[in-house]
């Protein structure tokens, strides 16, 4: 290990909203939830209730094949009201279709399968399928699904479980690593029985003292060694974390198991306990509230599926009206208003008072964003690409790259929403590639429809050409029809003569 | 004197072989421009530039007997595209064409249709299945949006589907991206 852990680039960002003690607080259940069946990958899930069923919390309500999505389950007990569309927490504000549940308030559990506490009597792969029908995605932002990455992983060396938490004045992980020690642990040891890993190294901010110092506490596995990170912002993207922590870097298109790596969220790995022992799928979160907008910032544990001002009313907001946003301060997500439902990404809600936006400026070229991507990309190179919408020359300087951590944008003088572009590039290269793509097979197919018909006529003459000479030849053969034909010749032969004749 | 005579007749023998050797073994078969200029086009195959598809109005643009602004699918960008390609000037296009329409896919209402296939015949694509007397529907992910089967159709059972953005395929406006 090298002694300096770290990486270049990144931004050291004080929190904005300190509060004296981290703390969760149980959220009451909500009177309904609206559960989104598209998830942030893979296909929408199949909703396998319909309206009036009463569901069991824990539930399976939606199903799903694709190995990129989870199954959904009913976060209440209570009945279904509508299975619509719904706006969701997304930039585009584009609606998608969810279940809604009216809670009964009795809040009855379904009865799932688990290995229960005994669980390293069970296989691997029964394991990952609780953690599939758990529909356990990683929690800490991505949200991509945890039963893929883990059985994709099968040959690792190490296992990273990330307790950074970098994301300023989100304090949800660190919550739960002070209040959650003991599942935390066990998750991180089913984890090392499913991936064969010989370790696992469980990273922690180095501001997060109360967390690092209880987990220290619950740790008796001598495998399983968890160590202080500097604190600096973008220290929790996977690619960055490995670099910090193994002095190894992913390289640019590849993935952490390819160098026999693999990363989970300290949150994940305590769903994964909840599935794997205590056979509880995924149906509450820790969700911070925090921002100017609130007099006091705190970690709520709340149904999925909740909206926004469920758990917002609990925070003491103030009377000025707010601009919400969904994730962290940098790399969340705006949203129009509270009454979108809390997703399994969600780990934090910004209440901000609204206020004026700065005013973007044209870029001077003062090559500060370049200091401080973490990934060494050139973002002053990549705007005047993305804003020229030259996608394929973006792409040639690794735009692909980019995690869309906003540093660019915190050092910015000039306030230009840079990671805004990137991610408009992406989409629009993501497009225009799939435009092409379907331009490819219209192509080929309209040219596969002119070669069968041209076929289809040929084939045409030649069967009529081959049934005349078929013909022909029967006829030729036919000693019958031949005396016929030779008769009927002698007639008109005759007649002609005799027509001659007269 | 006789010696030059003799190297440069050699050496003007020997290249012209190697020459004509390369002609019949590296010879391009088909038309490399038309290859390019298809590649340009949008392939919906509607026939709305008085060609019976894309791959023949790309031969035509590369014979010189078409002009480059007759593909309304392709849209002004379409035409701007080609005439960077080509190295001409840029035309606007040409409105007797037709109108650029907005992205989208067609469908048949499954409960009217009489099983005519006279769709399956115009679909330049093969986007249709169905036979004869039963049901026909359309492969949504096939269809180009060439409207080619809707004034065939004898019950009018045919209609336009716009193509709205998913999650998975929102693309924010640049617009609104710079005021972010």
């Amino acid at each position: 290990m090298p002694n300096q852990l770290g990486f270049d680039g990144g931004v050291v960002i004080p929190n904005p909203y300190p509060v004296e003690k981290v703390e969760i607080i149980q959220a009451p259940l909500p009177n309904q939830v609206v559960l989104p069946l598209q998830q942030r990958v893979g296909d929408q899930a199949i909703p396998c209730v319909k309206v009036g069923d009463r569901v069991l919390t824990g539930q399976e309500i939606a199903t799903t094949k694709d190995s990129f999505c989870v199954p959904v389950h009913a976060s209440v007990s209570g009945t279904v009201i509508a299975i619509n569309e719904q706006v969701i927490p997304h930039k585009s504000g584009i609606k998608s279709t969810c279940i809604t549940i009216e809670s009964d308030g009795k809040d009855e559990w379904v009865k799932n399968p688990g290995c229960g506490p005994d669980f390293l009597h069970c296989d691997t792969s029964t394991m990952i399928e609780y953690i599939r029908i758990s529909g356990i995605v990683g929690l800490g932002g991505a949200g991509f699904p945890t039963h893929t990455k883990v059985a994709r992983a099968q040959d690792c060396h190490t296992l990273i479980i990330n307790g950074t938490e970098c994301e300023p004045g989100v304090m949800c992980d660190d919550a739960l690593m002070q209040y959650y020690p003991r599942e935390v642990i066990r998750g991180v040891e089913i984890l090392l029985h499913i991936c064969g890993a010989s370790r696992a190294i469980i990273a922690v901010e180095n501001d997060k003292q109360e967390a690092f110092n209880s987990l220290l506490m619950y740790n008796h596995n001598e495998r399983i060694s968890i160590v202080h990170i500097p604190t600096k912002y973008t220290s929790g993207a996977e690619k960055l974390l490995i670099k910090a922590l193994l002095g190894v870097e992913v390289p640019s298109g590849g993935f952490a198991p390819d160098l026999g790596v693999v990363c989970q969220n300290v949150a994940t790995t305590k769903a994964i306990f909840d599935a794997v022992v205590e056979s509880k799928p995924l149906v509450s979160r820790i969700v911070t509230v925090t921002g100017s907008g609130v007099e006091k910032p705190n970690n709520f544990e709340v149904r999925l599926g909740s909206s926004f001002d469920h758990v917002i009313a609990m925070s003491q907001p103030n009377k000025r009206s707010h601009d919400i946003r969904m994730g962290g301060m940098m790399m969340g997500v705006d949203v129009k208003d509270g009454k979108v439902p809390i997703c399994k990404i969600t780990n934090g809600i910004f209440v901000n008072d609204q206020s004026k936006s700065p005013v973007v400026q044209e870029c001077i070229r003062c090559g500060a964003c370049n200091q401080v991507c973490p990934v060494s990309l050139l973002p002053q190179q990549l705007y005047w690409y993305a804003k020229s919408e030259n996608t394929d020359k973006a792409m040639d300087y690794n735009l692909a790259d980019c995690i869309e951590c906003r540093c660019c944008d915190y050092v910015c003088p000039s306030h230009i929403p840079l990671a805004e572009y990137f991610s408009f590039a992406k989409a629009l290269h993501r497009k225009t590639t799939d435009d092409q793509y379907r331009t490819d097979i219209a192509r080929e197919r309209f040219e596969f429809r002119e070669y069968r018909l041209e076929r289809n006529k040929q084939e045409r003459t030649e069967m009529m050409a081959a049934k005349k000479e078929e013909l022909k030849k029967k006829m030729a053969n036919d000693k019958a029809q031949k005396d016929k034909v030779a008769a009927a010749m002698a007639r008109v032969k005759k007649s002609k003569k005799a027509s001659d004749d007269a | 004197m006789l010696d030059s005579i003799f190297i440069f007749s050699a050496l003007a023998l020997s290249l012209g072989l190697i020459l004509g050797y390369a002609a019949v073994k590296f010879k391009v078969k088909g038309n490399p421009l038309v290859d390019q200029i298809d590649a340009i086009l949008p392939q919906t195959q509607c026939g709305q530039c008085d060609y019976p598809g894309c791959r023949p109005y790309a031969e035509a643009i590369a014979s010189g007997e078409a002009q480059i602004n007759q593909c309304p699918p392709g849209g002004q960008e379409g035409v701007d595209a080609l005439a960077e390609f080509l190295g001409v000037e840029t035309l606007s296009l040409d409105a007797t064409h037709g109108e650029t329409q907005p992205e989208h896919v067609v469908f048949v209402d499954e409960q009217i249709c009489i099983g005519c296939t006279l769709c399956i015949q115009a679909c330049p694509v093969d986007a249709f299945v169905g036979a004869s007397k039963v049901m026909t529907t359309v492969i949504a992910d096939e269809c180009t949006g060439c409207d080619l089967c809707i004034p065939v159709c004898p019950v009018d059972c045919i209609h336009v589907l716009e193509v709205q953005p998913t999650l998975n395929t929102y693309v924010p406006d640049l617009s609104e991206v710079a005021h972010a």
